[in-house]
């Protein structure tokens, strides 16, 4: 769907409403939809759809993903814990997730970054360098 | 079977085993060659992305939530979803001088089954122009062989100069006769061994047109001996737009190699009309905004940009050049629509191509009234400077007379007399394609028609005359056209020779 210049504008607003010290608020968030849907501003579905994406986005972009491929100990996910919250500055969702097909390390996603250390992928990289 | 064990032992050695940190993206939309990108948050403009399975794509792109990037190669296999790594890399070429006689793609990847090419330097596609401190003035000519440009619109190496004209008026034919000449004048000093001359390169940049087209180029080329000292970049009509606008780019960095090592090259972009509208396409796909003729606002950028990256630097900097003859296709002969003023802004004069001259048989179908070079005439030879100084006034005179004398009104014997000199001088510069005519003997057969010898030939017959009195001073007076070509000036003496010559000849021609 084609967003227009003025929704795509109306949601980054109300995006940047619903912050608190610089960190999304759940509660605001969702006051912030029924309030829209409430009222109905012109363009309001579009304005809905782009928030919802942004906040995808923005979630996306706080989601710590880690997979391994057998489940880990509660000391090893408060150390990677730790460690990720020092490098990204806190405020980070972490998903803890098993994938067998990693054969062995880890894979750790922070929004676009990704730390590979899966055999899956030093394979993947021996592979292409023959 | 060892040699194998210990290349793959150093092969798993260079592997890193180190967490390697890599910045993602999802494509979330892919079409016309234009992927749209979600993640990617450290990307660069310019920047190579790795879509997989051996595509890569160029950043153009860098929006809020979004990254828009062309795709290099095959779209096709592309889907919604794949992840996309950005690789650190911006778009590089290979350059150097395994890349002559070859027929390569906007990559540079060989497309003419001669195998791979035998280089392992590379040049970005993009890159800044030489700055004010490392150029030169233009002094040194560019020999097109074509006798009507090299005696009125000289080019000097490291200009700029347009060639503009209707579809099939010859800005092709120029282009391929001056890749010749240059050719046979890089064959003829190596044969000769001499080490004073400097050999200009061709670099060939076929954007937009007809495989067949640019086969017909490459087989001219190759019968012609030229292709040995050429490249031909081709992006055709039937390769994706993205390929197209970055056709030129690359081509300038194949050019910008020989530059930057101190040797002469001549790329030919033809043409930049079509260029311009693959960009349009582009950037239309990647929802710049549009502006005149749906061209983006940096459609004069676009061509600023990379008619700039041709120069003549400095000996200081290794005294290289780059000589660009970039082509512009008008319609019905329009010279004041977007892109080609856009262009002759940019450049450093125009050949200009008139399509009535090309029917009237003027061919190559030079407007000698339109047509300038800004620069050129500090590189033109002295003896065609000498022969051909005061020409292109009289030729302009001509034109007018002629009109004037077209409504019967009875003239004078002075403009009877300019007028059937100038009938003279235009057939003399008529001359057919593929055939590039030596600077030596461009000049005696100028200074022939300069000095009253073909005054009393008859207008259909001074073709006839020039292609004797060429046979005769080639084969007769070959002493006299080295003289000139070394000397390179008219002297008192070479005067009184080509006068001597021009009346012997006069007396035996029939």
């Amino acid at each position: 769907m084609n967003t227009s210049k003025q929704a795509r504008h109306d949601a980054k607003q109300l995006l940047k409403s619903c912050r608190v010290a610089g960190d999304l608020d759940e509660a605001k968030v969702r006051q912030a939809v029924h309030q829209v849907i409430a009222a109905k501003p012109r363009g309001y579905v579009a304005i809905l759809s782009h928030f919802l994406r942004l906040l995808k986005l923005d979630l996306a972009r706080r989601t710590a993903r880690v997979e391994s491929p057998v489940p880990l100990t509660e000391t090893q996910q408060a150390a990677i814990k730790s460690n990720l919250a020092r490098r990204y500055q806190g405020g980070l969702i972490f998903d803890f997730a098993q994938n067998a097909k990693l054969i062995g390390g880890l894979r750790v996603q922070v929004g676009s970054d990704v730390f590979d250390g899966s055999v899956e992928a030093r394979l993947a990289d021996l592979g292409s360098s023959f | 079977m060892s040699s194998i064990l210990q290349e793959i032992e150093s092969q798993i050695a260079g592997v890193k085993t180190s967490v390697m940190k890599q910045n993602v993206g999802v494509v979330r939309e892919i079409g016309d060659g234009v992927a749209k990108v979600e993640g990617l948050s450290d990307a660069m403009y310019n920047e190579m992305l790795d879509f997989g399975g051996g595509v890569t794509g160029l950043v153009l792109n860098l929006e809020e939530t979004e990254v828009g990037a062309i795709v290099l190669g095959d779209y096709t296999g592309i889907k919604e979803g794949q992840e996309v790594r950005t690789t650190g890399k911006v778009l590089q070429v290979p350059v150097g001088m395994g890349l002559l006689g070859r027929v390569v793609n906007t990559l540079g990847m060989p497309v003419d089954d001669k195998g791979p090419l035998l280089t392992d330097k590379t040049y970005p596609v993009e890159k800044i122009a030489p700055g004010i401190i490392r150029r030169k003035s233009v002094s040194q000519p560019v020999q097109t062989g074509i006798m009507a440009i090299d005696a009125m619109i000289p080019i000097g190496r490291g200009q700029r100069e347009l060639i503009i004209g209707d579809r099939s008026t010859g800005k092709s034919t120029i282009c391929i006769d001056t890749i010749i000449s240059n050719a046979h004048l890089n064959k003829a000093a190596r044969e000769a061994g001499d080490k004073t001359y400097r050999p200009l390169y061709s670099i060939y940049v076929a954007v937009g047109q007809k495989q067949s087209n640019v086969a017909n180029v490459i087989r001219v080329l190759e019968e012609a001996g030229a292709l040995p000292y050429t490249i031909v970049v081709v992006a055709s009509a039937s390769d994706s737009a993205t390929n197209q606008y970055l056709a030129p780019f690359a081509g300038c960095a194949m050019g910008e190699w020989f530059m930057d090592n101190g040797m002469d090259a001549l790329i030919i972009y033809d043409d930049l009309s079509k260029h311009a509208v693959a960009y349009r396409q582009v950037s239309l796909v990647l929802k710049r905004p549009s502006g005149r003729e749906a061209y983006p606002g940096d459609v004069f950028y676009l061509h600023s940009r990379l008619l700039e990256r041709s120069a003549r630097v400095s000996e200081k900097f290794g005294n290289g050049s780059l000589t660009a003859l970039p082509v512009i296709e008008t319609q019905a002969g329009d010279v004041s629509a977007y892109i080609p003023t856009n262009v002759i802004s940019i450049t450093d004069g125009q050949i200009f191509l008139e399509t009535d001259l090309f029917y009237q048989g003027v061919r190559p179908a030079v407007s000698v009234g339109i047509s300038v070079s800004r620069v050129g005439s500090a590189a033109q030879v002295k003896a065609m400077k000498q022969v051909a100084g005061r020409l292109k006034g009289e030729l302009a005179q001509f034109r007018e007379l002629a009109a004037f004398a077209q409504f019967g009104s009875d003239l004078d014997a002075k403009t009877q007399a300019q007028i059937e000199r100038g009938k003279r001088i235009m057939e003399v510069f008529k001359q057919p394609p593929y055939n590039p005519i030596p600077i030596e003997v461009q000049v005696s057969v100028l200074w022939v028609a300069q000095n009253g010898f073909i005054d009393d030939v008859p207008v259909d017959k001074v073709k006839d005359f020039q292609g004797k009195l060429t046979d005769f001073l080639t084969t007769r007076k070959l002493q006299l056209l080295a003289k000139i070509q070394k000397e390179k000036a008219l002297s008192d003496t070479l005067t009184a020779e080509l006068k001597a010559a021009a009346t012997e000849f006069k007396q035996t021609y029939k």
